[in-house]
């Protein structure tokens, strides 16, 4: 399977538009199931993110917000519609991206340190580089001192920590997250969110980041995507204008959060009754 | 950040605590164990005991032989080099066919993996084939490649491949696709995709074809030598128990069952060392 292959004549005018990362135009997935037929997992979804952007997109389970991602990724294409991924249309694979999955996924076969620079590879990163970058990974995650553990001898939110810094570590310009902190306590998980936007306000990377918690959507995003239940549809895009540096553990002090909120519990509370009825 | 380092280490602490714990509790065990050994001995000592007493009272010492005859046997053999000559034979066979036939079968089961037509072609076929009582091709063996040890090298192979085949080829096939996907995502291919993500992956399985096959490739090399050799344990069995030499036979058995425990042990030992991420996963740990 090759990966990424650009139609040369709408390359140059993909590019010229605007410095979009990610153009998702008119998507729709569709899948097969032996039980209900075809399911509609998504129904022309058109998004576009630019550059430097910390996204969350948030819906109910089984909305689709995570094929979505996955589409990005290219783990399977679209079955209308395209995606662009740097003005090319994304085919197979995007080995461009980063992606944190659900669960850790680690390979728990190697070492922490091997997982953190996994994906580093040895011409970008020879030798003193690789270890200068692992180091430095494994010491903004927390990590020092476990760099020979094996995955299965960290805690939960320590995988869920290497795990993100195996994404981050080759520098991907863009990182998929695919509700990265779902199955983690509450303490643990604002610990993370707050490690997770201090790295972003260092590096600033492009960030989409899947949730189904409202609270972590408008705590992390510039903007919120919000979807609605399946067939899963873009219901609205939000804004969220609050001042960065952001203090996670007193997020709902911060100017703008309620207002957010606010519009994003509408949305939902309107769904809510629609699917009651 | 610092703050939850600290915390995490104050966690690695309550570990410690709790593996001194463990360690009382295994001291507790060792003496349950050794309850358990001495009582292993004596099963098998008075199984011995009750068999030398059978011997020549009971039961005709030709057809059952006895401990003590045996053991003077099994001396008399390996002293005039006659039974390590068959001993040297049959592992020669054993220490051919068997890597060759692991290799193979672990090889073309990765493949098979990796390639969906591949699979879609030869599946049925080698099931069928699997369905064959392989040891029943030994004497084509011996038709084709003679009464020497190549014939009894191919059966060796034969059995090990496709246990090893099977092994490896369900594995690729159970193995979380995701690990694939996450890996080729960040631009990993070629050797370092099969020997740091997919072998790794699939390890435990490869491990159960190899220790399942080993006795396997010991009962090919003996299978071989009944039907037509000139040396080999499993001539010296055959030979044996045609001119009613029973403690012979016996002794023959007995190097057998050794052979099969060494490989085994050895098999064990790389097993543990190659799989000790998993191995230390069940006694380290950190909770939290």
């Amino acid at each position: 399977m090759s990966s990424l292959e650009s139609t040369t004549q709408t390359r140059a005018e993909n590019l010229a538009q605007d410095n979009q990362v990610i153009r998702v135009e008119a998507v729709s997935k569709l899948f097969r199931t032996p039980s209900e037929g075809a399911i509609r997992a998504l129904q022309d979804i058109s998004l576009n993110v630019p550059y430097g952007e910390f996204v969350t997109v948030v819906g109910p389970s089984g909305c689709g917000k995570s094929t979505l991602i996955k589409l990005i990724a290219g783990f399977s294409a679209p079955s209308s519609g395209r995606i662009l991924y740097q003005g090319d249309e994304v085919r197979g694979l995007n080995t461009r991206v980063g992606y944190v999955p659900q669960e850790s996924k680690l390979f728990p076969w190697l070492t922490v340190e091997e997982n953190v620079g996994f994906g580093l590879d040895s011409k970008r990163f020879p030798r003193p580089e690789r270890e200068r970058q692992v180091n430095y990974f494994i010491k903004l995650a927390g990590l020092t001192g476990f760099e020979k553990y094996y995955p299965a001898q960290l805690s939960g939110g320590m995988s869920k920590r290497a795990s993100i810094m195996r994404a981050l570590a080759y520098e991907p310009p863009v990182i998929l997250m695919d509700e990265p902190f779902g199955p983690l306590d509450a303490q643990t998980r604002m610990v993370l969110q707050d490690e997770l936007l201090k790295i972003w306000e260092q590096k600033r990377q492009t960030i989409v980041f899947v949730t189904h918690d409202l609270v972590e959507a408008v705590a992390l995003a510039d903007r919120v995507v919000v979807m609605t239940h399946r067939p899963g549809k873009i219901k609205d895009i939000i804004d969220v204008p609050m001042a960065r540096p952001r203090n996670i553990f007193e997020i709902h002090r911060q100017e703008g959060f309620d207002e957010a909120y606010g519009r994003l519990w509408n949305i939902f509370r309107h769904e809510l009754k629609l699917r009651s009825h | 950040m610092s703050k939850d380092v600290s915390h995490e280490h104050s966690e690695i602490g309550s570990a410690q605590d709790q593996d001194d714990v463990a360690l009382k509790r295994e001291a507790g065990f060792n003496l349950r164990g050794l309850r358990i050994t001495l009582l292993r001995f004596g099963i098998v000592g008075g199984f011995l005991l009750l068999w030398q007493i059978a011997s020549g009272r009971w039961i005709e010492p030709f057809l059952i032989s006895s401990p003590s005859r045996i053991f003077a046997s099994l001396i008399t053999g390996f002293q005039s080099g006659d039974l390590l000559q068959h001993t040297w034979v049959t592992f020669t066979e054993i220490a051919i066919g068997f890597p060759a036939g692991a290799i193979t079968g672990i090889a073309l089961g990765y493949w098979f993996g990796r390639s969906r037509v591949l699979a879609e072609i030869f599946e049925p076929i080698i099931i069928a084939l699997n369905g064959i009582p392989r040891t029943a091709l030994a004497p084509l063996f011996i038709v084709w490649l003679g009464i020497g040890i190549w014939s009894k090298v191919g059966v060796v192979f034969l059995l090990t491949f496709f246990l090893n085949f099977f092994n490896t080829y369900t594995g690729m096939r159970q193995m979380d696709q995701e690990y694939v996907d996450l890996a080729r995502l960040m631009r990993v291919r070629g050797l370092k995709l099969t020997f740091r993500v997919i072998l790794p992956a699939i390890s435990p399985y490869v491990f159960t074809g190899i220790r399942t096959s080993i006795p396997f490739s010991v009962i090919g090399a003996i299978v071989g030598e009944f039907i037509a050799a000139t040396e080999g344990v499993g001539f010296f069995i055959r030979l044996s128990a045609g001119i009613f030499r029973t403690a012979d036979v016996f002794v023959g058995i007995i190097v057998l069952m050794f052979m099969v425990i060494i490989m085994d042990r050895i098999a064990g030992m790389v097993e543990k060392r190659v799989l000790r991420w998993q191995a230390q996963s069940e006694h380290v740990g950190v909770q939290g």
